[in-house]
């Protein structure tokens, strides 16, 4: 795993009254413990990948409170792991990036709402949504409405968040019902404090097991007909009324009061900073959120408690309801509340707001400023209006001073296993013609950007094979899928592959095996090579001794398989020309292998650095271009894009343009040199090999 | 008492790797431990990897104890206009805060490195691509309330750190920050691991932000030659080098129409020509490879200390080309000629791994150096002097009617670099334009026909795989080789 957890562990074991430093989603986790958890799941990704990778890493800690811990093979299977709470009192959470995991697990989250719970269980979304978002932009709140699950929504501070985490599980027994919270990007990463509780082991647990299933069968345990029937109507009856009460009676949703009592903002809890960003910029609150417009800050987004909307809204002349997203579900429901009660209050949304994409505090500024224009013109707003002004003005004069700048997107990493791959299909594609390119989701996704800028669709994780069902029979040219094999194990198996053996398809896949789910932090899969395996292979790839993707393969019935070293670009190219070009129909996959590269590094820097303190031999290999044959033409940039393969000033006078150079940071992954062969690029590089703590033979070796 | 509106805003934009995080825990750590509220965001993930990613921290100035009870609502997001202090690890990231607004002349203070990694995009073109980047030192004087701008990647080097800690320890210097520099000395030593190291960095940053220590060198420009005269006087010894006196005779010969002409035209042609005619051959690289001073450069850049043994391995790939450029012109055209024919151009290539610092290795590489008489004859020389001859012809010819149509089509050299495919490729847009825009072009009016050639070079350096150029000509410019038939 990329990141060690050892001071976070320290801090899950917090006692009763001791303060917690860190980020949100750790809070979240240690808040899930004070809870009394028994399980937890999930799947990784950003921003909620630290809570499940924490958890695996303290498993000795977790044992000892007897909590088990599953690093789910996909959100699928970490939502149906909450069927453990719909027969029995224990309590449990899941995590994952939404929208896309939720998506993921929509199957079985309908028969886990359906079915209702008897012990608490809470789902921790990382709501991608907005600046930084990696996945397609939606709502998670859609899942909540047509599952009539409930959404906790918490106010991004540490305590208010935790408070949230425990109250969520109430919650959920009290209404028989799975709880889900949202927390954005910035909410999960956010640093503050929290006065801890005390952990509770749970009652249920690894260590006090039950004896065995219900005494007797409840049919109506099942989301099965004619239950289901039955269990529709107890989600509008029975559950949504006893939540509404629970949100009511324990005052999840806050109401800040404010002088001007006629007007009145609703918003979401997660903008709740936000929004007290915007009123100070415009003058009508303090930097601790004191507010001249009364705020009811919603920290519970669905169901929402009618009474609390009249009440905050009887006596107004108008509110506005701040809810970032399309479409405006929460404003609609308000609508309908006010009207249904005859409350008389303008209601204000998106219109005043923009419809999509997230609330900036520069865009609430303006929405406030509108809205507050037409209801509340003696109140002061210039400076608001004179911000808005100032930062237009400066955007307008960098603009003018600086032109365009260069875009930075992210990119493979220094030595990174995947990027030879693209060399070698971008070199046969100069050959053979640009076929279509399926992409999936994973580091690979970095070769939709320069220089390679490749990808006709990409339609989720572990999907690009079967998004090239439909296209390969239409084209005369073969279509290419590429996967990682996070995405492979995470769908790609059976969605892409299994189907396209059933149809008889062709087409190429080719198969990153570089060991992990490298994207999200080097979490282990269940191709991972064997730990031992990577210690004795330090520095160099350790992928090969696993072999399990290959069998899968076979297994299935996959007649032509090849695997290839990546970093052998003409070798990769060879086997994908032939993939490509080959007569023989029927899937083709090129299973791809090269270890992650920050695997790798992570392995071999402690060992050098101790080898070099000791005194011993060790051969340090970075590669470098010759800057007097070197004519600039950066071909070899265009089929690499190596971070440390950059460019430098041309030391020949009489030259104008650029050499490239290989700055430090080079891990000598060699693809330079392959490139230069494969592509026949030019002679320009070479491969220094500098002996460190040389021995006599070396040194009489250098000397001829 | 009467409190602040608003706390200390502070943005740290970086690139993955540098330390970007473990900055935002210092500034949190040195907060906390005066007892002041903060609170530190942060958007990771995979632009972590590699891409630009931001740090986001807001304090409060004032003790908790001072508050009673009341806590401030910080922000999580940083908002245009409202930034007290920006850091950019990097000169462009600067520019890229700057165009987001988050410098703003009441309020800011910018903290950045002069230093450029340089974007893919800036990287790849075939000519110059990179970000003029003189325009961000620029605008941050005229957009900044106050700036710290100096090589802050080369003080981190000189002291043994990264760069985290020389931009934390300018922030400290640069009185924006509401902390005391022993507080911030204190943050890092709690960090723990190379914190003597990130203590270095952080006091020279600090040292530099006050004025009390010079910031490092700037590495001098690159030397140009732009007058006519020192152009021809490296051209000269270049030749010489290359292939002989007569050589560079030969080329005072072809500068001489020029030499009294349009100044421009003239020292550009002249530029051109001095590189193109020491061409890169196989005898030419041969020479350079194993040259005493190239081993002693590679030394320097791998960065061998003292005796430490290097040894260099070189990729060579000769192949049908490489092979009749240095025949006999008539036999090294029959040859390329049959091997174009089949397609077979780039099928015959011996990949080799030549140890150049070793005995064997260099003795070979060295060999076909002393190849070199046999230069004048052989089918590349002929090849290039052709077409040297043919662009000479253009350039003379325009400017018999316009200097600057005359200067467009002598800068068209440039688009003839590289080796292999590449070179092909260069060729092959060179000859395209030729065609197109000065043996037929499309207009008589030399202002127009010049501005069409500039156009058409830009579009063939800027995306060198030719569909920019190809609608910049109006008719397809296709590089893809007929599918070979298996």
């Amino acid at each position: 795993m990329e990141r060690q957890f050892t001071k976070e562990i320290e801090s899950l074991r917090l006692a009763e009254g001791a303060t917690f430093h860190g980020e949100g989603i750790l809070a979240v986790t240690k808040a899930l413990l004070q809870s009394g958890v028994s399980y937890v799941g999930g799947y990784q990704g950003a921003p909620v990948s630290h809570l499940l990778d924490v958890m695996v890493q303290a498993r000795d800690y977790l044992d000892e409170l007897g909590v088990h811990v599953e690093a789910c093979t996909n959100e699928a299977s970490a939502a149906a792991m909450l069927g453990a709470s719909i027969n029995y009192p224990v309590r449990g959470a899941v995590t994952w990036k939404s929208i896309v995991g939720t998506n993921v697990a929509a199957d079985a989250l309908s028969y886990l709402a359906s079915a209702g719970v008897m012990g608490g269980t809470l789902i921790v979304l990382g709501e991608d949504y907005g600046e930084g978002g990696v996945v397609a932009q939606e709502r998670s709140h859609a899942y909540a409405l047509k599952s009539l699950m409930w959404l906790l929504d918490p106010r991004p501070n540490l305590p208010k968040i935790v408070e949230l985490v425990e109250r969520g599980f109430e919650l959920s027994e009290a209404s028989n019902t799975p709880v889900m919270m949202e927390l954005r990007i910035r909410a999960c990463h956010v640093r503050g404090s929290f006065s801890a509780k005390a952990n509770r082991a749970p009652a249920i647990s690894k260590r006090e097991r039950l004896p065995g299933p219900p005494a007797e069968f409840v049919y109506d345990r099942l989301a099965h007909p004619p239950a289901t029937f039955r269990q529709e109507k107890l989600k509008s009856d029975v559950r949504l009324p006893a939540a509404r009460k629970f949100i009511a009676e324990h005052r999840l949703n806050e109401v800040f009061p404010g002088a001007e009592g006629e007007l009145g903002i609703i918003v979401q809890g997660g903008l709740y900073n936000t929004l007290i960003l915007a009123l100070r910029t415009l003058g009508l609150a303090d930097p601790f959120g004191a507010s001249r417009i009364p705020i009811l800050a919603l920290n519970v987004v669905y169901p929402l408690v009618p009474e609390e909307i009249t009440q905050f809204c009887a006596s107004k002349r108008a509110v506005v309801v701040l809810e970032e997203g399309q479409p405006e579900f929460i404003e609609q429901e308000i609508a309908t509340l006010l009207r249904r009660a005859d409350v008389q209050a303008k209601l204000h949304g998106k219109d005043v707001m923009h419809m999509a994409g997230e609330y900036t505090a520069e865009a609430m500024v303006r929405g406030l400023a509108k809205f507050l224009g037409e209801h509340a013109a003696h109140l002061d707003m210039a400076s608001g209006a004179q911000w808005i002004e100032a930062v237009g003005g400066t955007k307008r004069k960098a603009a003018e001073l600086l032109g365009a700048l260069p875009v930075r997107p992210p990119t493979f990493c220094i030595g990174c296993p995947e990027r030879p791959v693209f060399s070698a299909m971008k070199l046969v594609a100069q050959d053979i013609g640009r076929p279509h390119v399926s992409m999936d989701v994973g580091c690979h996704a970095f070769a939709s950007f320069e220089p390679f800028s490749q990808g006709n669709t990409l339609l989720g994780y572990g999907m690009s094979l079967a998004a090239a069902a439909g296209v390969a029979p239409l084209q005369a040219r073969r279509p290419v899928a590429v996967m990682g094999d996070g995405g492979f194990w995470h769908n790609g198996l059976l969605s892409g592959v299994a189907s396209n053996l059933l149809n008889k398809g062709d087409g190429v896949l080719i198969v990153m095996k570089n060991g992990y789910a490298s994207a999200t932090g080097t979490q282990e899969l269940l191709s991972t090579p064997p730990e031992e395996t990577r210690k004795q292979a330090v520095g160099a790839s350790a992928v090969h001794a696993d072999r399990s993707i290959e069998r899968a393969l076979a297994g299935l019935g996959v007649k032509w398989l090849r695997t290839v070293n990546n970093y052998r670009v003409s070798e990769m190219a060879k086997a994908y020309r032939e993939a490509m070009t080959t007569d023989e129909k029927g899937l083709k996959v090129i299973v791809a292998e090269g270890e992650c590269q920050l695997e790798r590094q992570r392995r071999l820097r402690p060992q050098v650095a101790q080898k070099l303190k000791r005194g011993e031999r060790y051969v340090r290999v970075k590669y470098g271009v010759d800057e007097d044959s070197c004519t600039g033409d950066h071909s070899c940039i265009r089929l690499s894009g190596c971070p440390t393969l950059t460019v430098k000033d041309n030391p020949d006078p009489l030259r104008t343009d650029p050499v490239a150079t290989v700055i430090d940071g080079c891990v000598g992954c060699g693809l330079c040199g392959e490139n230069a062969h494969a592509a026949v690029l030019c002679p320009s590089f070479y491969r220094a090999e500098v002996i460190n703590n040389a021995n006599l033979w070396d040194r009489l070796w250098a000397k001829l | 008492m009467s409190l602040p509106e608003r706390p200390i805003t502070i943005l740290i934009a970086a690139l993955g790797g540098e330390g970007g995080g473990v900055m935002a825990d210092w500034l949190m750590e040195a907060a906390t431990a005066v007892d002041l509220p903060a609170q530190a965001t942060s958007i990771p993930g995979v632009a972590q990897r590699t891409g630009a990613t931001t740090y986001y921290l807001e304090i409060y100035p004032v003790r908790k104890s001072e508050l009673g009870g009341r806590e401030p609502v910080l922000s999580l997001t940083p908002s245009p206009g409202n930034v007290d202090i920006m850091v950019a690890s990097e000169l462009v990231e600067a520019g890229r805060a700057m165009a987001n607004g988050y410098v703003s002349p009441e309020r800011t203070t910018l903290i950045a490195s002069t230093h450029r990694i340089y974007a893919t995009v800036e990287k790849m073109q075939m000519a110059d691509g990179r970000y003029e980047a003189d325009k961000v030192v620029a605008a941050a004087r005229e957009l900044a309330k106050l700036t710290v701008l100096f090589d802050m990647r080369k003080l981190a080097e000189e002291s043994g750190t990264i760069i985290n800690a020389v931009l934390f320890g300018a922030m400290a210097g640069s009185g924006a920050l509401p902390l005391a520099r022993e507080r911030c000395e204190d943050a890092i030593r709690k960090g723990g691991r190379g914190a003597e190291a990130s203590l270095r960095g952080f006091a020279a940053g600090y040292d530099i932000a006050r004025g009390s220590r010079k910031p490092p060198e700037q590495p001098a420009a690159p030397k140009r030659a732009t007058e006519l005269a020192d152009i021809m006087r490296l051209a000269d010894e270049r030749l010489r080098d290359y292939q002989g006196k007569r050589y560079a005779e030969l080329y005072r010969r072809r500068m001489e129409p020029f030499v009294r002409g349009d100044a421009r035209v003239a020292a550009t042609v002249a530029r051109h020509l001095a590189t193109w005619m020491s061409y890169e051959d196989i005898i030419r690289v041969a020479d350079l490879k194993t040259r005493a001073s190239r081993f002693e450069r590679v030394r320097r850049e791998v960065g061998a200390k003292g005796d430490e043994p290097v040894v260099v391995i070189d990729y060579l790939k000769p192949g049908i080309e490489e092979f009749a450029s240095v025949m006999p012109a008539p036999l090294g055209r029959r040859l390329v000629a049959w091997a174009e024919r089949r397609g077979k151009l780039d099928a015959y290539n011996i990949g080799m791994h030549i140890k150049t610092s070793g005995l064997f290795g260099y003795a070979l590489v060295r060999s076909l150096a002393w190849l070199r008489p046999l230069r004048p004859s052989s089918y590349r020389y002929a090849e290039e002097q052709g077409l040297i001859e043919r662009w000479l012809g253009y350039v003379a010819e325009a400017a018999k009617r316009d200097a600057g149509l005359a200067y467009e089509i002598a800068d068209c050299a440039r688009l003839i670099k590289g080796y292999g495919e590449t070179h092909r490729r260069g060729k092959g847009n060179f000859l395209a334009i030729a065609d197109a825009l000065i043996e037929n072009p499309p207009t008589a009016e030399a202002g127009e026909q010049a501005s069409a050639i500039r156009k058409a070079r830009e579009a063939a350096l800027a995306d060198p795989e030719g569909k920019a150029l190809g609608t910049t000509l109006g008719k397809p410019v296709v590089w893809m080789k007929p599918v070979k038939s298996s």
